[in-house]
Order: structure tokens, then sequence, then C-alpha cells
């Protein structure tokens, strides 16, 4: 009856619970580091990080700083990136544009996990109706495009860092749960889990305590893949207009504001937080993969 | 002047006493040529008159002048020309439209009393001619005939009574009713015989026919009888096109009226394509997918500009600006001092350089905007003085700034324009939020109570071009009334009852002399109240390519095609 919570199985005191192999610990983190891919991608962050902590400190000029006679100011020495329609700096706006991106898309994929793991250990522990409801609710969730879910509730509930990060969290966590349950039902067969149940180990301490560490290379693996996800849909919203509002520097909206002046050969501003979005995603992207590949070595 | 009083005497003996008044405006030099050929036709002067006045005094009459650099048209007669314009953003029905592509697609088969053309003077269309009583009460139109609607049903008086009846009653929730409320009811229209109406005004208006023109550009005429509901369905009307088909969010297609009573259309059709931004629309012009863009912006439209570039630019002086609203209703803003000090942090200058390179007129917080000849150049403009306005904040109680929020919509530069104003009220400790919304958010149902545009304690807004300010002096600043339905759009919540009252004076004069004199009155209460900041006024800019000529915009958004050839 494996995966049958709070069976009546008679468990002899003695026995102590058989803990599931860990893996070897000390070596992934080295194996990681020997990755080049994975210190490109961690360099990659570790900059936009620097920028979000401290880019006010870093950066040139004030990001808000406007100049009106000295609009769309081509890339110079004076202004690396050049000049926006409103003469502020756009190499001081991407520094410091970094931070709203990193704050909201960092914090709604630790919601998103941390909901979506406890969704998942739920479904795949308990099994059974719970399974099976909670299941098809996520399905139905996931048949709506990402997007269009977040589009709904940005525009219902209105635009603020707080709400975009609890829509992004929320939309993300029915995709963590079926990842989680599917690492959840993997250890259900395993059997610490029966030396758990017959020691009398409630539910929640199964698995919180007992599953949990051992699915954490999955969740861990979806944490990453999630972010660069979640850097997509922030900056997808602000480029629609829902995200952050003007004149925050962010990369999106930055990008909305300015793409109208492409044809007129002001390329500076819009290529600049493209390239910045471009880079930041891939190198989330190379830490994603190259801890994927190492977990799975 | 060298006046040839024999032959002045001898036209003034054909006129009224409002068109005598014009003239002798003009003989005593008050007014202009320009302005006088502008009045003269306001108040119902032919044109052949006016010439013989202006002959009269010694001065020719002057040729339309061209503000066009388009070169000689290579005429292609019969040519498809197709244009780009701004997607209608909801039906087509003359009672309800309230939006540029709207207005555009009525004026493609439908037609006005008058036209207002570019150099803000009335033309005589589907009225002949009018005149108006010595109060300027009542005004009398006389119908031109021969005229059919695409049906083949003749246009008489009762087309025109019905469509105004329908127009300004206040049960119809009409777009016109902001142009008509306080000043044409319903039971004022009159039919006096098959090709004359009379509109009996609720209080005298000197700039009547304005509101009669394609100034309010709701006032197509419709059969007698017509749902305007299903207008959409047939684009009924009596002018040079007729349309071939219309699919919402994606265009339009015209043919040639082979019956237009009029001089018929250059161009065989017309094609309108919508775009829902000006970026797609100027690669489609730059690509050569369309021929004509009706409107664009200086910000984005660069390169439509440039020097040697292939295209040929209309260039308008307008009265379009941008209304930013302080609600005098609610704190900080109940203290005119307050409204004045941010009014103060503005470098306007600069503004019109950043966000138009100089394709705009400076504003000076009133609706008088320097394209009006009514406009009172004498008061001096407002400028940038952030001592002076750190000095009213602190004498109003606010030493250290305060904060609020700015709500107002995505559209054009709009949203640059409020982050300028946001970074200019900080250097007085004002620190303002902004939210900024699409338009349909931002409107809502335009009503009190229901709208971000009108509720918000600062709110910015755009207004297109109006031939005469009466529609800006009254639906945003006249003290709002549910009941008499004055100041449906005052976001402000002004209510100031001199204010009322000037501007009551100001549209019954029907002389320039006498509104210049109560322009200036408004205009310095406008300054000293505040309720209001008008920073500019932008041209309106329009492009098509270099083998096409005789486009023919209007400030407002329209864009006829009727004499467009493609070489």
């Amino acid at each position: 009856m494996i995966g049958t919570p709070g069976a009546p199985v008679e468990a002899p005191r003695e026995v102590t619970v058989a803990h599931a192999p860990r893996r070897a610990g000390s070596t992934p983190w080295r194996l990681l580091l020997r990755r080049p891919t994975f210190i490109a991608g961690a360099v990659i962050l570790l900059f936009w990080i620097t920028c979000a902590l401290f880019g006010t400190a870093i950066a040139p000029h004030s990001p808000f700083a406007q100049q009106l006679l000295a609009t769309n100011m081509r890339p110079s020495a004076a202004h690396w990136f050049g000049t926006d329609q409103l003469g502020r700096d756009v190499f001081s706006r991407v520094l410091v544009g970094s931070r709203s991106i990193l704050e909201i898309a960092a914090l709604a994929t630790v919601l998103g996990t941390v909901l979506g793991t406890a969704l998942g250990l739920v479904m795949g522990y308990l099994g059974g109706v719970v399974d099976l409801l909670v299941s098809r609710i996520v399905e139905a969730v996931l048949a709506v495009p990402l997007i269009i879910l977040a589009l709904l509730f940005v525009t219902a509930l209105g635009s603020s860092v707080l709400v975009i990060t609890l829509v992004v969290g929320f939309i993300f966590t029915p995709l963590i749960a079926r990842t989680v349950r599917s690492a959840v039902l993997v250890e259900s067969q395993l059997d610490y889990l029966s030396s758990a149940r017959l020691l009398g180990e409630n539910s929640a301490r199964v698995m919180f305590v007992e599953i949990l560490p051992n699915v954490m290379p999955a969740i861990l693996v979806e944490f990453t893949v999630r972010l660069g996800y979640a850097i997509f849909t922030v900056v997808a919203l602000s480029f629609l207009g829902l995200g952050i509002q003007p004149p925050t520097p962010d990369w999106g909206a930055d990008i909305t504001a300015n793409y109208g002046v492409l044809p007129a050969g002001y390329w500076w501003e819009t290529i600049f937080p493209a390239l910045a979005i471009m880079s930041l995603i891939i190198g989330v992207n190379l830490v994603t993969d190259s801890i994927e590949q190492v977990l799975a070595s | 002047m060298n006046v040839d009083n024999g032959r002045l005497d001898h036209l003034r003996a054909g006129q009224g006493a409002v068109e005598n008044h014009v003239i002798d405006e003009f003989v005593a030099g008050r007014l202009s040529r320009r302005d006088f050929l502008r009045r003269g036709a306001v108040v119902g002067i032919s044109i052949p008159v006016l010439g013989a006045v202006l002959s009269a005094c010694g001065s020719s009459t002057p040729a339309p002048s061209t503000t066009t650099s388009s070169s000689a048209p290579a005429s292609a007669s019969g040519a498809t020309i197709k244009a780009g314009i701004v997607v209608p953003t909801g039906q087509i029905n003359p009672l309800t439209v309230a939006d540029q592509g709207g207005l555009d697609m009525l004026a493609q088969t439908g037609e006005y009393l008058c036209l207002s053309d570019q150099h803000l003077m009335l033309q005589p269309v589907l009225a002949e001619s009018w005149t108006a009583n010595t109060a300027a009460d009542v005004w009398t139109f006389k119908i031109r005939q021969g005229v059919k609607f695409h049906n083949g049903a003749p246009l008489t008086a009762d087309d025109v009574v019905y469509t105004y009846k329908l127009q300004t009653d206040p049960k119809k929730a009409s777009n016109a009713l902001s142009a008509f409320g306080g000043a044409l009811a319903p039971s004022g229209v009159k039919k006096v015989d098959d090709f004359t109406v009379e509109f009996h005004l609720e209080a005298a208006n000197g700039n009547f026919p304005y509101l009669t023109s394609s100034d309010n550009y709701n006032m197509i005429i419709i059969p007698n009888g017509y749902d305007p509901a299903s207008w959409q369905g047939s684009f009924i009307g009596t002018g040079p096109f007729v349309m071939k088909n219309y699919t919402p969010k994606v265009g339009a297609t015209f043919a040639r009226n082979e019956q237009y009573w009029g001089t018929k259309a250059v161009p065989a059709a017309t094609e309108f394509t919508f775009y829902d931004s000006q970026t797609p629309t100027i690669l489609a012009l730059t690509g050569g997918t369309i021929d004509v863009v009706g409107q664009f912006s200086v910000s984005g439209g660069e390169q439509l500009l440039a020097a040697g570039a292939p295209y040929n630019i209309i260039r308008l002086k307008s009265s379009a600006h941008r209304e930013l609203s302080m609600r005098c209703d609610q704190a900080p803003f109940t203290d005119p001092r307050v409204r004045q000090a941010v009014a103060l942090t503005l470098n306007r200058p600069a503004i019109v350089q950043a966000l138009f390179k100089g394709f705009a007129d400076l504003g000076n917080d009133s609706p008088f905007a320097p394209v009006f000849p009514s406009t009172n150049t004498s008061i001096p403009q407002r400028t940038q003085d952030i001592a002076k306005a750190k000095s009213l904040l602190s004498a109003a109680g606010h030493p250290h700034g305060f904060s609020t929020q700015l709500v107002t919509e995505q559209l054009l530069e709009i949203p640059q324009y409020a982050q300028i104003v946001t970074q200019e009220a900080k250097s007085i400790g004002v620190n303002i939020k902004l939210k900024i919304e699409s338009s349909a958010a931002y409107y809502g149902k335009a009503t009190f109570g229901n709208s971000d545009w009108l509720d918000a304690t600062m709110s910015l807004v755009d207004y297109g071009h109006r031939s005469v300010p009466n529609v800006f002096l009254t639906a945003p600043l006249v003290t709002t009334n549910a009941k008499t339905g004055t100041g449906p759009w005052n976001a402000a919540h002004f209510n100031n009852t001199q204010y009322d009252g000037l501007v009551k004076q100001y549209v019954a004069a029907v002389d320039l002399t006498s509104q210049r004199a109560i322009a200036g009155k408004i205009e310095t209460l406008l300054l000293d109240q505040t309720p209001i900041i008008f920073a500019y006024f932008y041209n309106y800019l329009s492009a098509s390519a270099k083998n096409v000529t005789g486009v023919y915009p209007t400030a407002i958004g329209h864009l006829f095609l009727t004499k467009a050839t493609k070489s």
C-alpha cells in the first residue's frame, strides 16, 4: 500500500528509519565549477545581481535625470549607450533597470517554487482523489497560455511590483507542482518511505522531512528553469505596458517606450535594454543547463 | 489702405448688420486680411463678396497658400490611393464616434454643412450659405440643392433637421453634445422650407457655423429617419466616395461616387489600412505598401522629416494639445498657488524641442492657442521659475512639497510628457507617482465617478484640434452641471462663476475685437487660477510618397483624398 497515508501498519519499535541514500554530497559543486558554461553563466548572473544591488552607485548618471536639449544622442564617451527620447543616459538605465526585473523574477520564482513544491508533495504523496482533482485543475490552468493568464490577472488587479510578483508566482505554481509530483511518485516506490510509515510518522513529516530532501535536485533544476521564464514573463508584461510604471528604469518598459523611434535610426535606445534581457536569460540558462547536466551525471 | 468707398457701399448694401460689422473692422484695420477672410466666412459673407471687399480696399484676394512641400502634381487620375490611418476604436456610428480613425471614416462618404479648412476658414459644402441675426442667436442655413445620397434620395432640409435633432438630443448621448451642450437643443432646429434650416440657439454664439462644420466631426448629414447605429453597414452619405468594403480593425475601400453633386473625385478608388501604432504605419509608407500616412508624430517620424527624404510633408499649425488638469476640489490643489507652482516648474521651450523638435507652439495655460485669431497675444507667456514656484508652494503651506498621483494614457508622446512633468515637479519637492493606462482604461465610461480621466487628482488627456476655442473653453472648464449638460469634461472640477460669465460673453461675441478683449480676461484669469496646464499646441503632420500629391488632411484628423493623384 505504498503511497497510501496513514495505513494501519504495525511497526516494530526497534526499527530505525533507513533514509534514502544521499548522492555523493561534495562532488556536485566541484563538478559545476569545472564546467565553463556554468562559470560563464554565473559570471553574467553575478554581474546583473551586482548591478541590481548597487546600480545607482555604479551608474555614471542618474537614470532619471533628463536633458531635454540632448535627446536621442548617439553612444559617445559621455554616454556610452547614448541618450533616450528624454535625454536620459541609456547605460545608467540599463544598469539600474536590472533591479526591478531580478527582484520580481526572483521573488516570483521563489513563491512559485514554494507553493508548487508544497502542492506537488501533497499530490504525489496523498494520491487518490486529491491527486486526481488537483491534477485536473493544474491541467486546466496549464491549458491557457501563461502570458494570457498573467495579462488577465494584471489587468484585473492593477499593475504593481507586488501584483506582478504574486501573479507570476501563482501562474508558475502548477508547472512546478507537476514536476515535483512526478519526482514524489518515484520516491514513493522506495523503501525508506515504508520505514517512515512503519515508525508512525505523520504525512506532513513524511512529505517535508523524508521526501523533500530527496526531490530537492529536481526542485533546484525547476527553480532555475522557471527563473528564466519568469524573467521573460516580467519583461513581456513590461513591454505590454503592464509592468513597472515609468520613469522607473525597466528593460521591458524602456523597449516599449523607445522601439517607436527605431525606424528613425535611434537603435541604441532599444538594442541595449534588449541585449541586457538576452544576456540575463542566457546567463540563467547556462547555469540551469550546467546544474541539470551535473545532477544527471 | 486705399478704399473705394462707392464700391464698398454697394457691397455693404447686400449685407446684414453682423456682416457689415466685420467689414467695418477690416476697413478700420483691426482685422488682418486673413482674419477678415476667416471671420467673414464665419458670419456668412460669401467668398465672391469677401474678394470684392478686399479689392475695394485695395487688396487682392489671396490664393489659399499650400502648406505642403509637395512638388507639382504629375497627375495620374483614376489611380487607387492607399492610406494608412489609426484603427477606429469602435463602431462607425455618427452619433458615437469619438476617435480619429472613426471620424476619418465618417468623412470619407459623409459630408458636413461646411468644412473648416487647413487655414481655419469655413468653406460651404452641403450648406450654400448662412447668415445670423444681429444677436447671433438665430442662424439660417441655405441647403444646397441637387445633392443626392448614395441611395439616390435627394438631400433636403428634412435630412438636416433630423440629423441635428438627433445629435443635439441629450437622451441620445451623442458625442457632438460636447459642442452643442448649452448652445443648441433639438427644439431649436427648425425647418423653414425644403432647403432652409434655422438654428435657434440657447445663447448667442458668434462662432456657431464652426459647430456645423467638419470641426464638429460627428455632424455628417444622414438621411431622414436613418438609424445611426446601422451606418457602419452602408456608410451612406452624400460624399465623393461610396463604401465598397469595411472590415473593422483591418481597413476599408471606397470607390468614386459617379453621381456626386460636385467635382468628382480624382482617384478611382481609395484603400485605407488601419494601424494601431505609428511605427508600422511609417514602415508601410517607406516600404511602399501605402501612399499616405494620415498623421504621424515627430517622435518616431524623424526619418520622414529628414532633409531630402522622398516624402511630401504636410504641416498644419493646430490647436491640438494636452491638458494636465489638477483637481481644484481636492487637496493640495484646492489652493491656486499650488497649481501655479506646478505650472511654473515646466520648461516649455525645452519640452517643445524634446518632444516635437520645434513642431509645436508654446501654451500659456489657457486654451487660446496661437493659431486662433481671437487669442490675445498681449498676455505675457508663463515661463519656468523654480524660485517663484517654491515660494508659492511654501506660502500655500507645503514648504517641503507633497506627494500625489498623475494618471494618463499610453498615447503618442503623452507618457514622455508625463515623465517630464514628474521630473520637473521634483525640483520643488512635489513627488508625482505616474500611472499610465491604456486609453480604454483611462477614459473608462467618460463620466464622473467612472473614469480615471475625470476622477484622478492629476490627469493628463489628449485634445484634438478645433478651429475655434469654444469647446476647449466650455467642456473642460465651465462649471459642471448635469442638468444643463455643461462642463462634461471638467477633469479639473474647476468651479468659477467669473470664468463661466466670461466664457458666455466670449461665445456670444460676434466680432474679433470683442473676442480678443474677452480672451485677454480669460487668459489672465486662467493664469491666476491654473486649473489646467496647457504646455504646448503641436503641429499636425501628415505625409505622402513623393509621387502622390493633392492629399488634404485637416488638423482635426480628417484625410481627404478627393484630389489625390499618383504619378
